[in-house]
């Protein structure tokens, strides 16, 4: 077969693609207006794992209140591709849209037009002055506080930290770190690089541009400059960065002295705890981000007001034994208990 | 003529396909987005195709477009005002552009090798600028009032959004026309442009026959470099921030794939702007067809992971897109002989 039939057969194939989507979209506008269905969307930062459990709790609101979700995850962690599908979204015509903002300083003069055409909520980071109606998501800065507890708990003596993340505009990345540094120091808005018996390595939280690999590196770096010291602690404040840390610690043959408290529930993150190469996690509810969302972007579209947030989505702590050894209780949970709740939630 | 035919046809298929998607599309915002987008790809894939029509390659646009944003932003948070730093920005685009061109003519390097380490550079020197932190328009306003001005006027004038961030015409298309209507003269109604085929075509041959190759090939990627760093403020202006990681990322693919859609050939000696615009516009319409296609739920079904596929399906329609004009342009070369 020579190449102008294969190209022949390819047009052919554009014809029928092209016919094929006419004929549909008909049928599914014939189909429209027989029940009260209504369009959102939700549009998350980037395409991590995380985004997959909210994706699964927006969907299950999708069924449960009757609404049509479009969930994108952007390729990255950048402003110009996110609002280049928020626009588009808003553009198909849904009554509705949940954005867990990049840059909120940067993108709230886009997301006031947005919310212009369509119901806005913000979710897992917020902007505030977007003119959104609630934002769903963690308290951050308890959450970072809740780290801040758990690297006294492990290295109660003091000594060395390293705090990893992302990017450090996005005001989740923010507020975790002064909740982090704020525990340390026992004090508010405490300002480094020495927080109380904790000194914050390079002074500032350690960036990579939402890169993991590079996040790997970074981590490598930092043991490379700590490993000497007598208490090491790591923290990493974006779902990525604990496995990151945890990989660049095997690397290096120093799990066991470094100790690791991170943010969210990576597979890797969760291993490290059951094998003591991590102290803790903080785990955020990507679930309900996703669900409470969609829900609030159903009743709004149907004039409902009473579903609007007013409380943040309660974190969690994982960690091996699941007890608080200050106060000797059961409030935390184990990986099992945690694995065990996803799969219900998951159906699994 | 038959390879701007084929990417118009490719054009005309995939507006087709929008509207069979979803009507909604062909309504005036999103036109203005589509069409914004098509003169951002369309000023890039310009400076690229100068390039690329001399035999040459860039491959540090996108860095350099990442570069300018972040100059351009940190300029003005430290108090210069905003078209000064735009001047400067386009200067520092200048200079890359002669530093690339006397590397591959006096040291006589690969483009491919000196773009190639400008491309980590530029980066780099974004990420030493933004020390890791975006930098938006909102927050120079803030951190330089009196720039709020000149960055409302630059912004309505450059992307036509204004002070509130809406959109009112697509003011890149003017930026585009311009550049346009300066390249294609120079490229089809000047000597120079005729040099820049000759040596595409042949350069030894055009060096005895008298042409300063040097000089021109150097003027090139002079081109490239200065549309380059106005992509990048043409960038800030338009998404209101810039990310020394993100911005003008895999823009230097784009753009190269654009210009070979319109018609380059990147051995070198071929190519229209005429051709370069309509490739340029390719790629903003197909992520608007994806894009709007993930609004329909039986498009969902079929492919559940529509983000993850996106790459699949731009590289497939490019690829098909090439093979369509390889194939027209071949009949096109039987028929002459």
């Amino acid at each position: 077969m020579n190449l102008s039939r294969i190209i022949q057969a390819a047009l052919t194939g554009i014809l029928s693609l092209i016919i094929s989507f006419g004929v549909i979209s008909c049928n599914s506008s014939e189909n429209k207006g027989k029940e009260e269905r209504v369009q959102v969307a939700v549009v998350t930062n980037n395409p991590e794992e995380f985004w997959s459990i909210a994706e699964v709790g927006a969907k299950k609101a999708g069924s449960d209140f009757n609404v049509d979700v479009i969930f994108r995850k952007p390729e990255k962690g950048d402003v110009a591709v996110q609002m280049d599908i928020v626009n588009t979204v808003v553009q198909t015509g849904v009554s509705g849209v949940a954005i867990s903002v990049i840059s909120p300083a940067d993108q709230t003069t886009d997301l006031k037009q947005i919310a212009k055409k369509a119901n806005l909520i913000t979710m897992d980071n917020d902007a505030p002055n977007s003119e959104r109606i609630c934002y769903v998501g963690t308290d951050n800065y308890l959450a970072g506080k809740a780290v801040g507890k758990l690297v006294k708990e492990v290295i109660p003596e003091g000594g060395d930290i390293a705090i990893f993340v992302g990017q450090i505009t996005p005001d989740n990345a923010k507020q975790r770190f002064q909740g982090v540094v704020d525990e340390l120091a026992d004090q508010k808005d405490a300002k480094g690089p020495q927080y109380g018996k904790y000194k914050l390595y390079r002074g500032e939280a350690i960036t990579d541009g939402a890169n993991p690999e590079e996040a790997q590196i970074q981590a490598g770096n930092a043991l490379e400059a700590l490993k000497d010291q007598p208490s090491i602690a790591m923290v990493g404040l974006w779902a990525y960065n604990t496995p990151a840390i945890l990989e660049a610690a095997r690397a290096k043959k120093l799990t066991g002295k470094v100790k690791i408290v991170g943010f969210d529930e990576y597979t890797q993150t969760l291993n490290g705890i059951e094998a003591g190469d991590v102290y803790a996690t903080v785990v955020q509810d990507p679930y309900n981000f996703g669900y409470k969302s969609v829900e609030i972007l159903a009743a709004e579209a149907r004039g409902d007001k009473s579903k609007r947030a007013k409380t943040a989505v309660p974190h969690r702590i994982i960690t091996k034994t699941g007890i608080d050894p200050e106060t000797k209780k059961k409030d935390r949970l184990t990986v099992k208990e945690f694995q065990d709740n996803v799969n219900k939630l998951l159906g699994k | 003529m038959q390879r701007i035919i084929g990417v118009l046809a490719l054009l005309a298929i995939m507006y087709g396909m929008l509207y069979a998607v979803n009507p909604k599309a062909f309504n005036h915002s999103n036109q203005q987005d589509v069409l914004s987008q098509q003169a951002f790809y369309g000023i890039l894939t310009l400076g690229i195709g100068v390039v690329i029509i001399t035999g040459g390659i860039d491959l540090s646009m996108g860095s350099v477009i990442g570069f300018a944003g972040m100059l351009f932003g940190a300029l003005v948070k430290n108090g210069m005002g905003p078209i000064a730093a735009m001047l400067i920005v386009l200067l520092a685009g200048i200079l890359i552009g002669l530093i690339h061109g006397l590397f591959i003519t006096q040291m006589r390097l690969q483009p491919f090798l000196v773009t190639l380490c400008g491309m980590f550079i530029y980066r780099g020197l974004a990420r030493i600028i933004g020390n890791g932190s975006t930098i938006g328009l909102e927050t120079l306003a803030k951190t330089n009032p009196s720039s709020q001005k000149q960055l409302d006027w630059l912004r309505q004038i450059l992307v036509g959004k204004d002070i509130e961030g809406n959109l009112n015409f697509p003011s890149q298309l003017i930026v585009l026309l311009i550049v346009f209507a300066v390249l294609g003269l120079v490229l089809h109604f000047s000597i120079y442009g005729r040099y820049w085929y000759a040596i595409g075509h042949n350069e030894l041959a055009a060096r005895y026959a008298g042409i300063q190759t040097k000089r021109q090939k150097i003027s090139v990627y002079i081109i490239c470099s200065f549309l380059s760093a106005l992509g990048g403020i043409l960038s800030m202006c338009y998404y209101g921030s810039a990310n020394p990681e993100n911005t003008g990322v895999t823009l230097e693919l784009y753009a190269i794939t654009g210009a070979v859609l319109g018609g380059c050939s990147l051995r070198g000696g071929e190519g229209t702007v005429i051709g370069m615009v309509l490739g340029g516009a390719v790629l903003p319409l197909l992520k608007n067809l994806i894009n709007f296609s993930a609004s329909k739920e039986w498009v969902r079904n079929l492919i559940p992971n529509m983000d993850a596929v996106i790459p699949v399906i731009i590289g497939l329609t490019l690829l098909l897109g090439t093979l369509i004009d390889e194939t027209l342009r071949r009949r096109s070369q039987t028929r002459k002989e």
